[in-house]
């Protein structure tokens, strides 16, 4: 359920060895132990949960740094759940009374997701503070107005994949779900877009708004729980962890909703991920491309997300992985954090830049559309985009 | 310490000095977070020698208490402030100033991440070996003032045995550069080593020079299930009195592996009792042949079953799960306390069996792993739940462990170092003499007490929260 109270003995299981220190991006970036997941987890022990600090605002700034990518929680061996408990807190800050900024920003993505918040940054948010100027433009027409429905491949049907499109692919890279109805009916799958899907809710769930995150797993849920097919693909990292992960605690052990959410998230797969598990039916032609892969952090529902894309297209003749130093450093986009914390989510990615441009390749691919963009902001020599694209033009699709 | 942070925002750029208490909690300890916090006043943040220099002068005129601290990941309580004052953070003096390939050397600051420096070294085909299992976090200032050790032990030795030379800011803020890029040198005392493993009561560390070696061609690892426990630490006994020198042997109990065992494929049997992790490396007919020795000694003496990865990659996931047993450990207690006992090798059978019978005496859990190859283990009081009753059984439990250990011709830390979790037992081991010299050493080179004060001596501190 995500409550606080669930995770007080949780977090007195934290041995301090410190090896979170080791991936957070907000600790690399300031180097000072204030800004890693022990700290967290004490000041949240210390303010919200227990009341023996104020929770001030320097404590909402030190837990608010956090980009929720979950490297902590990935690199945990004693498996506490970090990102959980931050969100649980920030839940329970909420209920205390957040301010303007969390209220504008709650508004505004449960109404429209990720780009709820990117269509109206530019005035609202702008006028808040939490704006910056790097903000993606939105695509001239959604993907959604372009494709629903069913998409059926030229031959025999081997599968029937239906397609969960997140916020990013709908608003700002139609591009990629283009890809991926093309490729999957290459491959004689048979893809199911149904209408009235919304926001996955990881942005919502991000901001401790556990009430809007419910809603729209609800929507999502009972959307494809009842579809017939033999599997559910989303191009995104984030909205995979979201379903696969996330869902189920968002609701109560004993809810009703459990039974579906099973029903769905045992389906749900990244989309390059469940090409390379089913193997290609045909293969791609040569693409003379040497690529570098920016794995997202929301990487840890699948042990095989993160090297899907490296087999997938190692599969292509001549095209080319060049390794980046680091593959899986945060670059700082994390929803919509590049523009409430413009200056720290600069201060992450220049690492990561400097690594790409270190990195002689002319493609960055990632499954993340906000990795995407942000580093598309910064990176102009090279394409930025994802894996599932690279493959469609190999197949000339 | 009125005026305390408007003076170090005075030395400091703001951006270096934090007071909040919202960041203090983070310095009030290290991984021995279950002894009481310890706030400090205020924490720095240098960028260069200069900037510490500055620092200490000031704490030296204002005879305020100076704590320098690494990663803090470390197991004695060595970097927290049980006096207050200044915490020392050194993180970001961080740059690896020289690799020098045709001198072997290297010369890095205090505050270069262990992991971050041996991968740099890997393509050049250089090896640094000392290798603490936090090596993904802690600093090698850090593992240069607590003489840090890890598995390779056995053959390599620890950190003490690579610093070369150093540089340090004394408490009065002077800097001094003992020792050097030179391997060897007889000149007056040796004051670099007697600044490694000084747990920041001496000095500040800012630099390190380093020795290297080349990087080995080849490994293997070799992964052996015994019987008992007693088999276990018979079987190293017996390969450390044949002759044969491996990288690393890892001594681990059932309990280790069943929290290992999904880093394993396939998983290790559960049905034995004790279990080591042998490494060998160096030229490819040298691992061959040692492996082949020491895989014969494990069948003569009857271990039942002697598993050999080849494969480096997978080879690599048996000691990952290694470095990560601490935390691992936490998945199913709810504490768990480090020791840091090391004994003569060929002790190793007794000092197990002492372990079990004390356990079993004292109505405690005690799990057992550790560095075998050179006598370094560490009995882990393992706590299901902690009550002031268990806590009470465990302060029994471990003083006996100790006296045990250096009754067996051991010492209390191989390391670890003292810091505040061992400096109840220094005098048990050291005698009134020699601590009245070090004591003496410190006078000499802290006249006012303020470089990390209430470590290695007991001045209070060690009390479990």
């Amino acid at each position: 359920m995500l409550r606080l109270e669930e995770y007080e003995n949780i977090i007195e299981k934290c041995s301090h060895c410190s090896y979170c220190q080791s991936t957070c991006p907000s600790f690399l970036a300031e180097q000072s132990e204030a800004f890693v997941a022990k700290n967290r987890l004490l000041l949240i022990r210390e303010t919200v949960m227990h009341d023996r600090m104020p929770y001030s605002s320097r404590a909402q700034e030190i837990l608010d740094y956090c980009l929720l990518c979950t490297n902590c929680t990935q690199t945990c061996s004693s498996k506490l759940p970090i990102d959980d408990i931050i969100i649980a807190a920030r839940s329970k800050a909420r209920q205390k009374g957040g301010g303007i900024k969390q209220f504008v920003m709650s508004k505004m993505l449960t109404q429209r997701g990720l780009a709820g918040v990117l269509g109206k940054a530019g005035s609202i948010a702008q006028k808040i503070g939490v704006a910056t100027k790097e903000i993606p433009q939105l695509a001239g027409r959604s993907f959604d107005k372009m494709y629903s429905g069913t998409y059926s491949p030229a031959g025999e049907v081997k599968k029937r994949v239906a397609y969960f499109v997140g916020c990013g692919t709908n608003f700002i890279f139609p591009d990629t779900g283009e890809a991926v109805v093309k490729v999957l009916n290459h491959n004689g799958m048979e893809v199911i877009i149904p209408p009235g899907q919304v926001c996955c809710g990881i942005p919502s769930l991000g901001e401790g708004d556990l009430e809007s995150a419910r809603a729209m797993v609800e929507t999502n849920i009972k959307l494809f729980a009842g579809l017939k097919v033999d599997a559910i693909v989303t191009d995104c990292t984030s909205c995979g962890m979201m379903f696969k992960e996330k869902a189920a605690r968002c609701f109560a052990d004993d809810d009703p909703l459990q039974e579906q959410i099973v029903a769905v998230t045992s389906k749900m797969w990244e989309v390059t991920d469940y090409l390379q598990n089913e193997g290609l039916t045909i293969q791609p032609g040569k693409l003379d491309i040497k690529w570098s892969y920016h794995v997202p952090c929301h990487r840890g529902w699948s042990p095989t997300v993160k090297d899907a894309p490296r087999k997938l297209l190692g599969q292509i003749p001549e095209a080319e992985l060049r390794e980046l130093e680091h593959p899986e450093l945060c670059c700082g986009g994390a929803g919509t954090y590049f523009m409430s914390h413009r200056e720290q989510a600069e201060k992450i990615r220049e690492q990561r830049l400097e690594e790409i441009n270190n990195t002689k390749a002319n493609a960055v691919l990632t499954q993340c559309p906000v990795c995407r963009f942000y580093i598309g902001f910064k990176v102009k020599d090279r394409e930025v985009t994802h894996p599932i694209t690279i493959l469609a033009r190999a197949y000339g699709l | 310490m009125q005026g305390l942070i408007k003076d170090l925002n005075g030395l400091l750029s703001p951006a270096q000095v934090l007071s909040q208490p919202e960041e203090m909690l983070a310095y009030a300890n290290d991984a021995t977070h279950y002894f009481k916090s310890r706030i400090p006043d205020a924490v720095v943040l240098p960028h260069t020698t200069d900037e510490v220099s500055k620092v200490m002068q000031y704490a030296f005129t204002k005879e305020i208490p100076v704590t320098p601290r690494g990663a803090g990941s470390g197991l004695a309580g060595g970097c927290t402030p049980v006096n207050g004052g200044i915490v020392m953070d050194l993180k970001r003096l961080n740059h690896i100033q020289e690799v020098d390939r045709n001198n072997m050397t290297a010369r890095v600051e205090a505050g270069v991440v262990l992991k971050r420096f041996q991968d740099q070294l890997e393509p050049l085909k250089l090896f640094y070996p000392p290798d603490p299992q936090s090596a993904s976090v802690c600093t090698i200032g850090g593992n240069v003032a607590t003489r840090a050790g890890g598995p390779r032990g056995v053959k390599y030795g620890t950190t003490g045995n690579y610093v070369t030379g150093l540089e340090v800011v004394l408490p009065d803020g002077s800097i001094i550069n003992p020792g050097g890029k030179f391997v060897k040198q007889s000149v007056g005392y040796d004051i670099t080593r007697l600044m490694t493993g000084s747990e920041g009561t001496l000095g500040v560390i800012t630099g390190v020079n380093l020795r290297l070696l080349p990087l080995p061609e080849a490994n293997r690892t070799i992964v052996v299930v015994c019987e008992t426990l007693e088999q276990a630490a018979e079987i190293v006994a017996e390969i450390i009195a044949r002759g044969a020198i491996p990288g690393m042997i890892e001594f681990l109990i059932k309990l280790a592996i069943t929290v290992m065992n999904n880093f394993f494929s396939p998983p290790l049997p559960t049905d034995g009792e004790g279990y080591l992790f042998m490494y060998f490396d160096g030229t490819e007919s040298q691992v061959e042949y040692e492996a082949k020795v020491v895989t014969g000694i494990c069948h003569d003496m009857k271990a039942k079953e002697v598993r050999r990865i080849d494969d480096p990659k997978a080879a690599q996931a048996y000691w990952t799960a290694r470095a990560n047993v601490y935390p691992l450990i936490q998945t199913i207690f709810q504490r768990a306390t480090t020791e840091d006992i090391t004994v003569p090798r060929n002790k190793l059978p007794d000092l197990v069996r002492t372990v079990q019978t004390i356990a079993a005496e004292e109505g405690v859990m005690i799990g057992l792993a550790g560095h075998a190859g050179d006598g370094n283990m560490h009995p882990s009081v393992l706590f299901s739940q902690v009550t002031p009753e268990i806590l009470a059984k465990a302060e029994v439990a471990i003083d006996r462990l100790t006296r045990a250990g250096l009754e067996l011709g051991g010492t209390i830390s191989g390391e670890h170092g003292i810091g505040i979790h061992k400096a109840k037992y220094l005098a048990w081991e050291l005698g009134d003499i020699q601590i009245e010299l070090m004591k003496r050493i410190k006078q000499a080179f802290d006249p006012k007490n303020i470089m990390n004060p209430g470590k290695i001596w007991m001045e209070g501190g060690g009390d479990h929260a």
